[in-house]
């Protein structure tokens, strides 16, 4: 009984228990949110990277791409654990927007009705998608053919072929499009009223000389849609286009040429850069990636596909490797060094409990006196140093939490009254800080928060216990 | 544990041994030397006797208190309580007994600053008792603690700091501690060493009164002659040795035994 009375009397009245208890906060709270943070980026970095492609990739390793794709397309099509496959084709490019934007471009061909069934792309559609969820309605099947506000021949008189041109859609980034301090977004006006003329070159699989005046092709779009995948990468340099008008500009397409060597005409097949492939829920990615190299080994084998053509196949997260790994490398190596401060935070507290023990020392000798036991004085400290554990990390829980629920809030305004900036979307990918926590990360911070708050109450108590209550009462 | 006001009024010879202390030594080391306190101390007391231990500075008597009340262990030699060897027991066994059986008064009061005068007069029962049974047994415990504390004088301290009330009041929060779980034997070192005479007497009428209306056993150290003379017996430790007053010529030992 005494036990627990003297720790919550002690946790009130020792002003100086109180920095050990601020320093635990401290701790706690710092590691909550770095390991958030981090964590939050990790995860936000796997969702969004596995919503923009499939569960398993068929790429192609050179600009010259994958021929014979639709072969292999059916072909994988028919394994039990494949839902869908859908070739995508990736590329750079000029963009001119109106005459008004003229800016390098990644650029993606996707058929956009069938996107959907390998990746959460038409999820980040703001005319096709968004505004649908914003009104409670269901979004329609995502396509390029949006009609413009204003009719194409008024917008431009003079071009017959206006109402030809295929559409586009733009990463909110590419166009200037941004959320203002409330964090609504906001469209240039002109946008979904103007043209963009892409150009793209063309590269022969064949050939290493690249000619310009043959090879270039420029296509007008009209701006039908916006994307904001939220990976900085994407939104801020990538635009959507028809995957048949990409490839056609790409000269991917099926095409007839001569082999210069022998005068013999040979058929180009039409090539894609990648083949996205959707698992069904519940299989082996791995197990699965297996199986499609194995196809399109096969198909390479019967197609007699040469040494231009190198394909690799992976899993999402390998394909991503690189930046997950690195983001991985980089918690771990965060965690470690705040671990190494929260070292510091025991020493802190060693001390404290050290001075606090010296300061009680005739106290102690009083207990004994009264008839507590050695382990009972131990407990006393032990008890205490757990008080101090439980109520800090309560408390760095409560901050950590405040502090990760608003971080972007709170960085904006750093940024807004100090001009300091840490979060630079171009670094870390993403234009909004993460601000979850994982329950579990949270339950093992405050566990340990807790066990080293014992672990330096435990010298102390040690010492406390095996005081000679004489010598305890004597102490001046 | 429980002692009754019925129990013996007077020390009388025939009254029963409580405690017993036989070839006592103990020594101390101060840096490279060793100061012998106490050279083979016997040692019998009765039950509801008051015995006043009286010597200079420096003679020993507080290591003698706090050896015959498991405070402290012994170099050599044996202390019965209740014709039970209490020198050999372990270190919680003799927590119990001052707990349970002993109750001591310090010079210096001794109380703890955290806790109010009730939770110090409370603090024995506190920690004989488990959380859950304390609760269950805190009314009556309150109770008794209130009318300890109301029989010292103190009904409206209870509430109050150590640090808000005066030395006199202090010395009699710690006795009302002292006596919450009816000791068998009562220690009281130098009880009015830290109090001007006025309040000394006051704290050495409380005991006297405890040891008159209560039979209460106490064993009193001081180095005052006048207040040594209140007590049943005095007994002088001289150079380590346990001595009748110089106008006895028998030694404690033999006169005791």
């Amino acid at each position: 009984m005494y036990k627990l009375h003297l720790i919550l009397k002690y946790l009130r009245k020792r002003r100086i228990a109180w920095v050990s208890l601020i320093a635990v906060m401290l701790c706690t709270t710092m590691v909550l949110v770095v390991i958030s943070v981090m964590g939050g980026w990790l995860r936000m970095f796997r969702q969004s990277f596995h919503g923009l492609s499939g569960d398993v990739l068929v790429e192609a390793d050179s600009l010259a791409g994958i021929p014979h794709y639709q072969e292999m397309i059916d072909k994988i099509q028919k394994l039990p654990e494949v839902e869908a496959a859908v070739p995508t084709i990736r590329t750079f490019g000029l963009i001119n927007i109106a005459n008004q934007l003229r800016k390098g471009v990644q650029v993606l061909g996707l058929p956009m009705d069938q996107i959907g069934k390998v990746n959460k792309f038409p999820e980040s559609l703001h005319r096709q998608y968004q505004k649908y969820i914003d009104e409670g309605k269901k979004p329609p099947t995502p396509s390029f053919g949006l009609v413009p506000k204003v009719p194409y021949q008024l917008l431009a008189p003079n071009d017959k072929r206006a109402l030809e041109r295929p559409g586009m859609v733009v990463g909110v980034g590419v166009v200037g499009i941004h959320k203002d301090k409330n964090g609504k977004w906001v469209r240039p006006d002109w946008l979904y009223e103007n043209w963009a003329k892409l150009t793209v070159v063309q590269v022969n699989p064949e050939s290493a000389v690249l000619d310009l005046s043959k090879s270039q092709a420029d296509t007008y779009y009209w701006i039908v849609d916006d994307s904001s995948t939220k990976v900085y990468q994407y939104d801020s340099q990538t635009v959507y286009v028809p995957f048949d008008i990409l490839q056609r500009d790409l000269g991917m397409d099926q095409q007839q040429a001569t082999n210069p060597n022998t005068g013999e005409k040979v058929t180009i097949p039409a090539r894609t850069s990648d083949i996205q492939i959707k698992v069904k829920p519940g299989f082996d990615l791995v197990a699965v990636r297996e199986k499609v190299g194995r196809i399109v080994d096969e198909v390479r084998k019967e197609r007699n596909i040469g040494a231009y053509y190198p394909i690799t196949v992976e899993t999402w997260e390998e394909s991503q490797k690189v930046w997950l790994g690195a983001i991985e490398n980089e918690k771990s190596l965060v965690t470690f060094l705040f671990g190494l401060i929260s070292i510091v935070a025991i020493f802190l507290i060693f001390c404290i409990f050290y001075m606090i023990v010296v300061e009680k020392t005739r106290d102690i000798g009083i207990i004994k006196s009264v008839g507590a036991t050695s382990g009972g004085v131990a407990a006393i400290f032990l008890g205490y140093g757990t008080a101090i554990g439980i109520v800090g990390s309560g408390l760095g829980l409560l901050m950590g939490y405040l502090i990760v629920h608003n971080i972007n809030y709170l960085h904006t305004e750093l940024g807004r009254q100090l001009g300091i900036v840490i979060w630079n979307p171009e670094v870390y990918a993403f234009d909004i800080i993460p601000n979850t926590m994982n329950p579990i990360e949270v339950t093992v911070i405050l566990s340990v928060a807790i066990v080293a708050s014992i672990l330096g109450a435990l010298v102390p108590a040690i010492r406390a216990a095996r005081m000679n209550p004489v010598e305890s009462l004597r102490w001046e | 544990m429980a002692q009754t006001a019925q129990q013996t009024i007077s020390p009388k010879t025939e009254a029963a041994i409580i405690l017993r202390a036989k070839g006592l030594r103990k020594s101390f080391r101060m840096g490279d030397t060793r100061i012998e306190v106490l050279k083979s101390v016997d040692l019998t007391i009765r039950q509801g006797e008051f015995i006043a231990i009286e010597g200079r500075s420096g003679s020993g008597k507080s290591t003698l208190l706090h050896l015959l009340g498991a405070l402290d262990e012994a170099d050599s030699g044996s202390i019965e309580f209740d014709g039970r060897d209490i020198s050999t027991l372990g270190s919680t066994a003799r927590s119990h007994l001052r707990n349970t059986q002993f109750g001591f008064v310090f010079q210096f009061y001794h109380l703890l600053p955290e806790l109010n005068v009730l939770e110090n007069t409370l603090l024995g029962p506190m920690i004989e008792y488990s959380w859950l049974s304390f609760r269950s047994h805190r009314s009556e415990l309150r109770k008794r603690a209130v009318a300890l504390l109301v029989q010292l004088g103190l009904e409206h301290r209870l509430k109050h700091k150590p640090s808000q009330i005066s030395g006199g009041e202090r010395q009699r929060v710690a006795i009302a501690r002292a006596l919450m779980n009816s000791p068998r034997v009562l220690f009281a070192d130098e009880p009015t060493g830290n109090l001007d005479a006025d309040t000394g007497r006051q704290i050495m009428s409380v005991l006297e009164r405890l040891h008159r209306e209560s039979a209460q056993t106490i064993i009193m150290v001081t180095h005052d002659r006048s207040l040594a003379r209140q007590a049943d017996r005095t007994l002088i430790l001289k150079e380590g040795k346990l001595d009748r007053p110089a106008d006895s010529a028998a030694p404690a030992s033999a006169a005791t035994a």
